[in-house]
This record gives structure tokens, C-alpha cells and sequence, in this order.
């Protein structure tokens, strides 16, 4: 199971940050903010491949002492961050992705969503369960 | 107390870092007095490039004592090692013992005392070997000679001498060298130390050979140091002979055989220094080898498997110290090889490796501070008495070279932790962190990572205030709060925040403090509503002029000196304090906007300005202004502070407030800005807060739109107010009414008039009226004028008018356009006046004229025949009409009031009197005019002749009159030897003789002979000579008269006269052709007369050409 997922814009900003232990919340966000700097050189450095074979998986960006951080953008440039712990062996490159698309599944629902302005923090409270039973792959 | 400072053991010594270098020692050099021997020494020894061979010079005396050579040990059996590694081996190699000796000495081959230096020399060898006694070193000789060298084998003597100097030296020839000192030093030099580097790559050769010998004699229980050692020691000398790939495989033999070694307590810090030289030279070597992934994994290997080994409890901090400085030290070998053009990535650069043993040592300050807070004395005796002098590495000084097995004494083994934590404790943890910090910081930014940077920053700021640098603590926060901002990550940014306002209060910093504290009471910054509370307490407490309370957190100690540095801050007057709010999102935001895009100058500017506050808890300003920029000055515009107008806030409240001013006459046609709004906080007049707002705050990115679909209880609506910051002021709306009197289109070359009538229906008198007149695009041919006239042309006009204009008064004046070009173009005509009413007003008013420019007339030529037939050439001597023929297009009636006609030489008129036959004649449009006249050419050309220039002046109905001249291109002109003329009534009768004459004319220098003839024809009856040969003299003209008696009336077809050349011509060929001959009857002759019936009654006689003179008749 992951133990930290965000959702950040385009502009860089936090647009929903869920932690499975709400006390560790700060020092995921500094983690999340640095393994931002890889995904803005991939997606500086990445003209990869042609339009078509456009990959949203960024794969492992940081592997820390602690944590490994993957990465997935959209095509509006909006970034999923996930965070597992280093000594998790079960989840593998193939669980990871399955996550990235279900959340990003489950972003698309909350955009499509009337009551949501796109840009602003998310805090639909349904999203946030949703989105923990990814992390925690009870979906 | 301990008074010296003790190596620690988890730094790498000096003497591993350095690269190792072949050691060759220099002797007979004596460098102070003889400036041969220092200029030799100073070849070799300076300037030592990285191309140079790897080697290391010593300069060694005469009488110099080297290490002695231990005993040789024929048997292990009984030996157990103390230690793993001597400290003093790798100096000893490194320095000391040298793998070359050179016996520099001054020997010509033929000096005259030969014999007795020799001897000399050879002594100087015998005590240098007597002193290397047992040792591999090589010796070599090399004689310093004044005379240039020889090709060898041609001097004898040198050759032989040679062989006896190295017999008596006892030496191996290919030891002795020459020297010439001269020219070249430098060349021979390096020729000489690659052959010393050679002898020295043997001679540890050798070494490593010997040291490998000795395993065999070793067993696994008993001498597993020994293992290790000789395997570093084999490593080294490889290292040494500059053999990387064999030092590399010794050195993991060495690591590997570290690691079989059980560890217990006594020996653990052993292992653990060992370990970490060991993985220094591993790593260091690979990436020389190119090898950085290697390098890496070796060093993650290492860490892991030593990070859990503590040691004793009671010295955690030590294990964190040696964890923090293997992190460090190959951090600073990874960018040493970055520097030498390793290419990193990046996820994997020096940096990160910075930032780890920065961690490491803040662990190791954790621990430090636990364990050695209640040391307090330094215990005697020193335990660690002569801890630089050990003779192992890592050991500890209390048990040297105790075995592993010896149960350690307790006492002195607790006097010596003791020992270490008193020493711990005095080391600046924080230093040491701060500097671990700036190396990652450094090195991150290098490789693009600015959020990982920001971090790291901060937590150097952590440090920084741990240490209670606040000063320095502050300005990292602060530094580091804008782009948390930018990317509004609200979380950080508070806690952020939270410790900046905490420095900001310990250093007394009011202007941060201010800031720090107007940011955190801003809606998205999540601190704790009681902090907040605290927060606005203190912030309400200095606009007062009151000593803020601090933190109840803060110990004490730190709480009162806060307090002491606060003292001074409010002890002078006045106390203003401006912030610039650009960037910061605070907890008063603020827009403003012009209401519109352009003011009139005689109307007031409206601002708008939004306030509103975030704040929880209620605010109130006390002045609210804003700063508007002109061309010229700036001015600042007060809200004015009326019964409705209120300047209190409570929570997430917004109010809006109307400033109205006239904008200034001198600014019309520019721009005015909102340059800022600026927001007072604090009643007093010696302490006030100005807050200062950019006019336009940058959108927040989002699609702004969609803020409208967010639920906006009553309140205005201040996430949809558009910043409007820019507005111009234009002139007021003129109340003029201006008419164009003209008549269009204008036609090409006229100065085309236009009237221009002003009518006054402003309600005052107007003055300083001025009318100005240009052409919108600059059109080269298209010119104004105040005149009918070529004079006064010009591009840019000022008419001439009345500058004074009372109410509905009327003035006319008038300009003239002339365009050469056919073309559309545009006239402004703009009225600048100044209106004097209660005010004067500066008022414009601007008019555009559009024109379009047509020709009046096209002008066509055609070219006739004296019959009136098209021609196609002229020909010279013969008469041909210009037929000008003029289209007019103009949609007014043209007066044509003259035309002439200018013939250019060759071509010449060929009428005495010529006038215009068009003159005074009036025409409309579609209607054509022509007129032609008669006109000679005499001169041959293959082009088109230029006839001349046809002029027309012309008017319109009531206009002025305008010439135009135009190019008349004509036709090629041919030269015929024969020129033929008929002359012929203009009609005949019937039965009534009518005589034709035909002038044939030679115009060439030849004689011409033709047959003419005469046809016969039903018509007429005639007279003269039918068939009739004719020889014509050069310049002579024949003429040929006939009586004709017409036989009926009508259109008559003439008898056909023609022309054809002698056949019995004698000399050359004709100078006319018979082409040319029926050309020229054809265009010149008439085929038909006019013959009129027979008149009644008297019948009279046509006029009978009168027969010239000079010309014969033939009868």
C-alpha cells in the first residue's frame, strides 16, 4: 500500500495532498515537493517518442532511505505523486501504474464535477475516500 | 583539561587522500650554493604537469638515514598482530623510502682528474647503498656534463670511462646516466624521470612480490589481521607502481577479508576506521577506472552494512560521526571526479550524498547532546594520553594493541568514553551540519533541483536557529518564502511562516515581524487560530507602541534577551513602517481599477478600490490612498474619510471606495496608471504601517471565469473584480461640425481644391483655432498646398483661417491636393482650439477625408498616310499625319482651352501655321477629341521615333487650369531610294480632261533606271505615255503628266501607274528593290478619283496644276 498520494496542477501547486498517517503530512509534502524538480526536467528534457506513443507514467522518480516516490502527468500537465515505502516489496512497477490510472480516473469524476472550479484545492470528502482505497488497493 | 586536539578517527588521514606517487630520491645536488644544481632540481621538482610521469622527487642529503629494515621473520607461527594497519606504513612509502636513488654528480668524460672523482663518486654510491642496507631501492648515477653529448660509440674514451665508473660504483650500465647541462634541460629531464619512473614501477613491483610471499605462511585463526594488511599493504604498492586495476582487486581481497573478522567491542572501531579507508581507496579507484556505478554500489554496500553496527551505546554519536563523514567524503570523491568530467545525472550527483551526512550529523548531535549533557569534567588521569601517536589506526588509545581476547578493564575503559563525550560535547555541531547543508545546497542547484534546494535551505535555517543564529535563520526563511508562495503549498509556507515570525521576534526585526505576522493572518495560512490570536495581540501591541509578548514556548534564557534586544526598537519618535506587498498573499488583500478604458479630460477619473480582509479578527485602518501615474507626476488620491465611509473590518468582509479626480489637461492622448494602493494600519502619528499593493495583482492562473460559478453569499464580489491598472485620457468630444466642400474624384495633375467650412456649435467661444491638414500614408506624389501653384507645396499644411470662432458662427477656408499618381489617398484634417467657457478646455477634433485620384482624358496617336491609311513606318521625304485623338474619362465637364504639339528632331512639322484645332472646345465624358497634323521624318531609325510632346491645358468648368504633357512615341523610319508624288484634282468631270502628274524622285547618289507604265482602263480615256523607261539622274526628279478624259462618273478606279526596275541594269545591284518600289506606289498613289457628271450649262474646268518650273515636261 502507498502511504502518501497528491495531486499537483499545473502551476505546481498542491491540489490535494491525503497521507495514511496524518502526522507524517508535512514531511511527505517537502518529499513530494522535491521529486517535483524530476518531473519538471523529464517533462523538459521529454520529447520522447512520437505524440501518439505518449507515456503518462514517469516511473520511479526518488528513492530515498525511507521512500520511493513515482510520478504520472497528464496531458494538461497535472501531476499524480505517489509514495511507497522502500521496504515494500509486493507493490511493483505494474501495481503502481494500475494505481496512477485509477486515480486518475477518479480526477477526471471530481473535474467533471459541476460544484468543483478546476485549480482550486480539492476537498470532496467522497474523493478523498476514493482515493484511499487505491492507496491502500481495497478498491 | 585536554589540551590537544585529537585526530579523530573517522576522518581519512592525509596520507591516503593523497595520490600516491613514486618516491625517487635526489642526492648529490647542492641546490643552496650551486646555480647549475638548483636550475637541475627546479626542472625536476616544479612545474609538475599531469602529462609528466607520476613520480615524486626528494631531495636527500649525502648522508641520509632511511627507516631501518625490520628483521626479517622466517616463521608466523608465534606472531599475533596488535593492530590492523600501522599508522606509520603508508608515510614510511609514501615519503621516505625511495624506490629510485639518483646520484646526481659533476663528471666530464674528459675531466682532468678523471680518476680521483671517479672515486669520489663511487664512495658517494657506496654510502647511499650502506644506508639503504637490504632494501630494493635502485641506484642510478647521473653525471652533470658541460660538453654536448656524443653519438655513442664514437668517443672511445667516454665509452671506456664509462664501463670503469660503473665497475667501481659497482653498478648496472643501463644505471648510469649523462646530464649535458645547456640547452634542452627541460627535454632531458623528462627523459630521465620516465626512466627513473620505470626503475620505480619494478622496485613495487618487487615490494608487492615480497609482501605476497609472506601469505603463504600466515594461517586464518590467528593472523586474519594480517590478511587485511597485507592485502592493503599489496593495494598501496600497486597504487604506487600506478597499476589501478591490481590495487583495486588487492584492496577488495583486503575489504573482504575485513569482513570475516568477527567484531566484538574491542576491535569494532578498528574495523569500522579500517573499513571506511579501505572503502575510500575502493571508491576512489573506480571512478579513476571509470567505473561510477560500481563506485556507488560498493559505497552503498559498505554504508549498509556498517550503518547498524553502533559500537557501545555510550559512543552512538561517534558511529554517527564516521556514517556522516564516509557520506561526506564521498560526496567530495564524487564531484572530485565530477570535476574531471564524470558526467552526473539528476538523481544521482554529489549532493545527495551532502545531504545524508548532513542527516548523519544531525543524528550524531542528537545523540551527542543525549549521552554528554551531564559530562562535566574531563577525567584523570588522560585516558587518551598519546592518541596521535598510536601505532594502529583505530584503535583506542586506552588498550593500544590489545588483543581482541583480553577482557577490557572496566574502569578505564568507562574514564575513556568519558574522555570521548567530554570531548564531544565540545565540539559546534551546528557548524558542522551548516557546512554539510551548503555543500548539498550547492550542489543541487548545480543540477536543476530548486525545490529539493529550498528544502535543504530550510533546514539549514532549522540549524541555523538551533544554534541560535536567528539573524541567519530569518533571512533563509524569508528568502525561501516567496516561491512557496508562488506554488502555493500553503502547508509549508505556515510552518515556514510560523519560525520566521518566532526569529523575527528574538532578533526584534519589526519590519519581518510586521510582515511575517500580516502574511499569517491571511485565510490560507492554516496556523492554529489561538497562534493567530497571539499573533494579532502583538501585532495591535506595537502599533501601540508596545514590546509584543513572546511565545510561552521559548525557554526563558532566549525569551529575555528578546526582550532586552526590544527595548531600543520604540525609543525613537517616529516609527513608520512600509511594506511592499507584491507578492506576499496577506491577510488585507486589495485591487483597484479604473471604471473606464479612456476619460475625457473634462470628466472626473473614477477609481474603484476593493479591500477586503482575511483577517479572523476585526482590523481598522486609518488611511486608505491611492497613487495614480501620469506622464508627468504622481499624484496620491485619499479616500475621504466621511460618516458613510468606514474603514473597519471584520473577517472576510469587503468594502469599496470611490476616489474621483480630474485628470490633467497636459495628459491627454497618454496614459495614466494605477501605480499602488497603499493601506495605513495604527491611529498614531509617530507609529503607522503602510502597507503598499501593486495596482495589478497577476491572476492566481486559473480560468478567472469560473469563479463566478463559486457561491458568493451577498457580499461583492471580490474574486471577480478584473484589475483594470491602465486608462487613458483623451480629449473631451468636440462639438464642432466640419464640411468638405469638393468635388470628387480628384483627377490627376489638377491641384484639386477642397473647402473646408467650420461651424461653432459649442455653447462658447472658441479660440486659438488651428486646422491642420497632412496625408494619412506619406504617398510621394501626392502634395497640398494653400495655392493653386507648384510654390507652396508641402506635406504638412496649417491653413489659413480665423482663430476666433463665436457660437454658431461659420468660416470657410480652403487647401489644394495635387497627385501625379492615380491612387486612393487619405486627407486628416484635425482641429486643435481651446474652448473659453468657465474653463479653458483644450478640445481636438479629427476628420479624414477619403480621395480617390482618376485621369481626366486618355490620350491615343495614331500615324496616317497622306490617303489617310494606317501606316507602319515612316519613311523619309514623305509627308505623314499625327492623328492625337483624347478620350475623356472625367465624370465634370473639361474645357480643353490649348493643345500643342512639340516635334523633336528628326521629326519636324511639315505645316507652316499650326494651331489647335480643339481649342475652346468643351467635351464630357466618353467624349473624344482629335486633331491631326502633318509632319515629316528625316532620318532613318530601326526603333520607334520619338514624335514629340503633345500639351494640354485643360480646366474644369470654373477650375484652374492645368497643363499636361504627354511623350508621343511614333514609328520606325526607312529610307527608299524613290520617292514617288502624284498631284491630281480633287475630282473630274465626265468628258472633261482632268491632268495627273507623278513625280518620280531619285534620292540616292545612283542613277536610277525605272520602267513605268501606264495600264489601260475602261474609265478614261488618256494621253501621255503608256509604257515609258526612265533613267534618273542621282537628286533628280522626273515628272509624268496625263490628260485623263473621264468616261464615267463615279468613284473611278484610276489607270494603274507602276514601277519596275530596268532589267539591263549594268553596275551593281539596285539601290532600290521591287518590293519597296510596289510599297511605295500602294501608300502613295490613290487607286480612285472622284469624276462628277457633266454640269449643266456651263461647264467649268477644274484648275489645272500649275507646272513648276524647274521641272521638264514631257509631252
Amino acid at each position: 500500500m502507498a502511504v502518501c498520494a497528491a495531486i499537483i496542477g499545473k502551476d505546481n501547486s498542491p491540489k490535494f495532498f491525503v497521507t495514511i498517517n496524518p502526522d507524517e503530512e508535512l514531511q511527505f509534502q517537502y518529499r513530494v515537493l522535491s521529486s517535483l524538480d524530476i518531473v519538471e526536467d523529464k517533462l523538459n528534457s521529454g520529447v520522447k517518442g512520437g505524440a501518439d506513443t505518449k507515456e503518462l507514467y514517469l516511473g520511479m522518480l526518488l528513492s530515498l532511505e525511507a521512500h520511493k516516490i513515482y510520478g504520472y502527468v497528464t496531458n494538461t500537465k497535472i501531476k499524480f505523486i505517489i509514495v511507497v515505502d522502500s521496504t515494500n516489496m509486493v507493490l511493483r512497477d505494474n501495481e503502481i501504474r494500475s494505481m496512477f490510472r485509477k486515480i486518475h480516473s477518479e480526477y477526471a469524476d471530481i473535474v467533471s464535477n459541476p460544484f468543483y472550479i478546476p485549480g482550486e484545492p480539492i476537498s470532496s470528502k467522497n474523493f478523498t475516500t476514493n482515493i484511499k482505497n487505491i492507496m491502500t488497493g481495497t478498491v | 583539561m585536554h589540551p590537544g586536539i585529537i585526530q579523530s578517527d573517522s576522518d581519512i588521514p592525509h596520507e591516503l587522500c593523497v595520490k600516491p606517487l613514486a618516491l625517487v630520491g635526489v642526492t648529490g645536488l647542492d641546490i643552496i650554493n650551486n646555480a647549475v644544481h638548483k636550475s637541475i632540481w627546479e626542472t625536476f621538482s616544479s612545474n609538475r604537469r599531469i602529462e609528466r610521469a607520476p613520480v615524486l622527487f626528494k631531495l636527500v642529503g649525502n648522508v641520509q638515514e632511511f627507516p631501518i629494515m625490520k628483521p626479517k621473520r622466517t616463521s608466523y607461527d608465534w606472531y599475533i598482530p596488535k593492530g590492523i594497519l600501522k599508522k606509520n606504513w603508508i608515510n614510511k612509502h609514501l615519503y621516505e623510502i625511495p624506490a629510485v636513488i639518483v646520484v646526481f654528480y659533476d663528471l666530464d668524460w674528459n675531466d682532468s682528474s678523471w680518476s680521483e672523482k671517479m672515486i669520489e663518486c663511487a664512495s658517494r654510491v657506496q654510502s647511499m647503498r650502506a644506508a639503504l642496507e637490504g632494501r630494493g631501492t635502485r641506484i642510478t648515477i647521473v653525471l652533470i656534463q658541460n660538453s654536448p653529448p656524443q653519438p655513442p660509440g664514437e668517443d672511445a674514451l667516454s665509452s671506456e670511462r664509462a664501463i670503469a665508473l660503473c665497475s667501481s660504483c659497482e653498478i648496472n650500465s643501463q644505471s648510469l646516466f649523462v646530464l649535458p647541462h645547456g640547452d634542452h634541460l627541460q627535454g632531458y629531464a623528462v627523459r630521465l624521470e620516465n626512466a627513473f619512473y620505470e626503475y620505480a614501477q619494478t622496485y613495487y613491483h618487487n615490494e608487492a612480490k615480497h609482501v605476497k610471499s609472506h601469505k603463504e605462511h600466515l594461517n586464518k585463526n590467528s593472523h586474519q589481521y594480517l590478511f587485511v594488511r597485507h592485502q592493503f599493504k599489496m593495494g598501496f604498492l600497486n597504487e604506487l607502481k600506478q597499476d589501478a586495476h591490481t590495487a583495486h582487486k588487492h584492496y577488495t581481497h583486503a575489504y573482504n577479508s575485513l569482513l570475516e573478522i568477527r567484531i566484538v567491542d574491542t576491535n569494532a572501531l578498528e574495523i569500522r576506521t579500517l573499513a571506511g579507508f579501505v572503502n575510500y581507496k575502493l571508491c576512489r579507484l573506480l571512478f579513476a577506472l571509470n567505473l561510477p556505478r560500481d563506485a556507488i554500489s560498493q559505497f552503498k554496500s559498505h554504508v549498509d552494512r556498517f550503518k547498524a553496527r553502533m559500537g557501545f551505546h555510550e559512543l552512538t554519536f561517534e558511529h554517527y560521526a564516521w556514517l556522516s563523514k564516509q557520506y561526506s567524503v564521498f560526496g567530495d570523491i564524487f564531484d572530485e571526479a565530477v570535476k574531471l568530467g564524470l558526467p552526473a545525472v539528476q538523481t544521482q550527483h554529489p549532493g545527495i550524498y551532502y545531504q545524508q551526512a548532513a542527516q548523519y550529523s544531525i543524528q550524531r548531535k542528537k545523540f551527542s547532546q543525549e549521552l554528554c549533557s551531564n559530562i562535566i569534567a574531563y577525567p584523570q588521569p588522560d585516558p587518551l594520553q598519546g592518541a596521535n601517536h598510536m601505532e594502529f589506526y583505530g584503535q583506542r588509545p586506552w588498550r593500544p594493541g590489545k588483543l581482541s581476547a583480553e577482557p577490557p578493564d572496566p574502569h578505564l575503559e568507562s574514564n575513556g568514553i568519558q574522555a570521548l563525550q567530554f570531548l564531544e560535547k565540545q565540539i559546534n555541531h551546528s557548524n558542522l551540519i551548516i557546512a554539510l547543508y551548503g555543500l548539498a545546497i550547492s550542489q543541487y542547484k548545480t543540477y536543476r533541483c530548486p525545490r529539493t534546494r529550498r528544502h535543504l535551505v530550510l533546514q539549514m535555517a532549522d540549524e541555523y536557529y538551533d544554534s541560535r543564529d536567528y539573524g541567519k535563520a530569518l533571512t533563509l526563511y524569508t528568502h525561501m518564502l516567496l516561491d512557496f508562495r508562488n506554488e502555493k503549498w500553503w502547508d509549508i509556507l505556515s510552518t515556514v511562516l510560523e519560525k520566521a515570525i518566532l526569529c523575527a521576534y528574538l532578533t526584534a526585526n519589526v519590519q519581518d515581524y510586521v510582515g511575517l505576522a500580516v502574511e499569517i493572518l491571511g485565510a490560507n495560512i492554516n496556523t492554529p487560530l489561538n497562534e493567530k490570536r497571539r499573533i494579532y495581540e502583538n501585532l495591535m501591541r506595537l502599533l501601540k507602541k508596545q514590546i509584543p509578548f513572546g511565545d510561552p514556548k521559548i525557554p526563558q534564557d532566549i525569551l529575555q534577551n528578546a526582550i532586552i534586544l526590544w527595548q531600543p526598537v520604540f525609543s525613537e519618535k517616529s516609527f513608520n513602517i512600509a511594506l511592499d506587498m507584491t507578492n506576499i498573499t496577506a491577510s488585507v488583500s486589495v485591487k483597484a481599477r479604473f471604471m473606464k478604458k479612456t476619460y475625457e479630460v473634462d470628466q472626473n477619473v473614477i477609481v474603484e478600490i476593493f479591500v477586503r480582509s482575511t483577517c479572523p479578527f476585526p482590523l481598522t485602518f486609518s488611511k486608505i490612498s491611492v497613487t495614480v501615474n501620469a506622464q508627468n507626476q504622481n499624484s496620491e488620491y485619499t479616500v475621504t474619510d466621511s460618516a458613510d465611509v468606514s474603514f473597519n473590518f471584520h473577517k472576510d468582509e469587503v468594502k469599496r471606495y470611490v476616489v474621483e479626480f480630474i485628470a490633467d489637461c497636459n495628459d491627454i492622448n497618454k496614459d495614466i496608471q494605477i501605480n499602488s494602493v497603499n493601506v495605513f494600519l495604527g491611529n498614531s502619528p509617530e507609529c503607522c504601517l503602510d502597507l503598499k499593493y501593486p495596482a495589478s495583482v497577476e491572476s492566481n492562473g486559473n480560468n478567472i471565469e469560473l469563479y463566478h460559478f463559486k457561491h458568493n453569499a451577498d457580499k461583492l464580489d471580490f474574486d471577480n473584480v478584473q484589475a483594470l491598472s491602465q486608462a487613458t485620457v483623451v480629449p473631451r468630444e468636440s462639438k464642432l461640425r466640419v464640411d468638405f466642400l469638393h468635388q470628387i474624384p480628384a483627377l490627376l495633375g489638377e491641384w484639386y481644391e477642397i473647402k473646408v467650412v467650420v461651424t461653432n456649435e459649442e455653447l462658447y467661444e472658441i479660440v486659438d483655432l488651428k486646422i491642420e491638414a497632412w496625408i494619412e500614408e506619406e504617398i510621394a506624389n501626392v502634395e497640398l498646398s494653400l495655392q493653386p501653384s507648384d510654390k507652396h507645396k508641402k506635406l504638412n499644411l496649417v491653413l489659413n483661417n480665423p482663430s476666433h470662432l463665436k457660437p454658431t458662427d461659420q468660416i470657410s477656408t480652403d487647401f489644394f491636393v495635387r497627385s501625379n499618381l492615380i491612387c486612393k489617398c487619405n486627407i486628416q484634417v484635425k482641429l486643435t482650439y481651446t474652448l473659453s467657457g468657465e474653463k479653458q478646455i483644450l478640445s481636438i477634433k479629427s476628420e479624414k477625408l477619403a480621395l480617390a485620384v482618376v485621369e481626366p482624358f486618355e490620350v491615343s496617336t495614331k500615324y496616317l498616310s497622306t490617303l489617310m491609311a494606317e501606316i507602319e513606318k515612316f519613311y523619309i521625304g514623305e509627308e505623314f499625319g499625327v492623328m492625337n485623338y483624347i478620350k475623356f474619362t472625367s465624370p465634370w465637364l473639361i474645357i480643353v482651352e490649348d493643345t500643342s504639339f512639340d516635334y523633336i528632331h528628326p521629326v519636324s512639322p511639315a505645316e507652316e501655321n499650326r494651331s489647335s484645332q480643339i481649342s475652346g472646345k468643351t467635351f464630357n465624358n466618353e467624349e473624344i477629341g482629335a486633331e491631326l497634323h502633318l509632319a515629316t521624318c528625316n532620318k532613318p531609325n530601326d526603333d520607334f521615333v520619338n514624335v514629340g510632346h503633345y500639351t494640354i491645358r485643360w480646366k474644369r468648368e470654373n477650375g484652374h487650369s492645368t497643363t499636361t504633357t504627354l511623350a508621343v512615341t511614333g514609328l520606325p523610319c526607312d529610307w527608299v531610294a524613290v520617292g514617288l508624288k502624284m498631284f491630281a484634282p480633287a475630282h473630274g468631270y465626265v468628258r472633261t480632261s482632268m491632268v495627273i502628274e507623278y513625280h518620280v524622285e531619285n534620292r540616292s547618289h545612283e542613277l536610277v533606271r525605272l520602267e513605268l507604265s501606264m495600264d489601260a482602263s475602261e474609265a478614261f480615256m488618256f494621253s501621255g505615255s503608256k509604257q515609258f523607261s526612265v533613267s534618273l539622274l542621282p537628286q533628280s526628279t522626273r515628272i509624268l503628266q496625263y490628260n485623263l478624259n473621264p468616261l464615267i462618273a463615279g468613284s473611278v478606279a484610276l489607270p494603274k501607274f507602276s514601277m519596275t526596275i530596268s532589267e539591263n541594269t549594268e553596275n551593281g545591284p539596285p539601290v532600290v528593290s521591287q518590293d519597296q518600289l510596289n510599297l511605295l506606289t500602294g501608300r502613295t498613289l490613290p487607286t480612285h478619283v472622284y469624276v462628277m457628271p457633266q454640269m449643266k450649262g456651263e461647264a467649268k474646268l477644274p484648275d489645272s496644276i500649275p507646272s513648276p518650273e524647274n521641272v521638264a515636261v514631257i509631252g
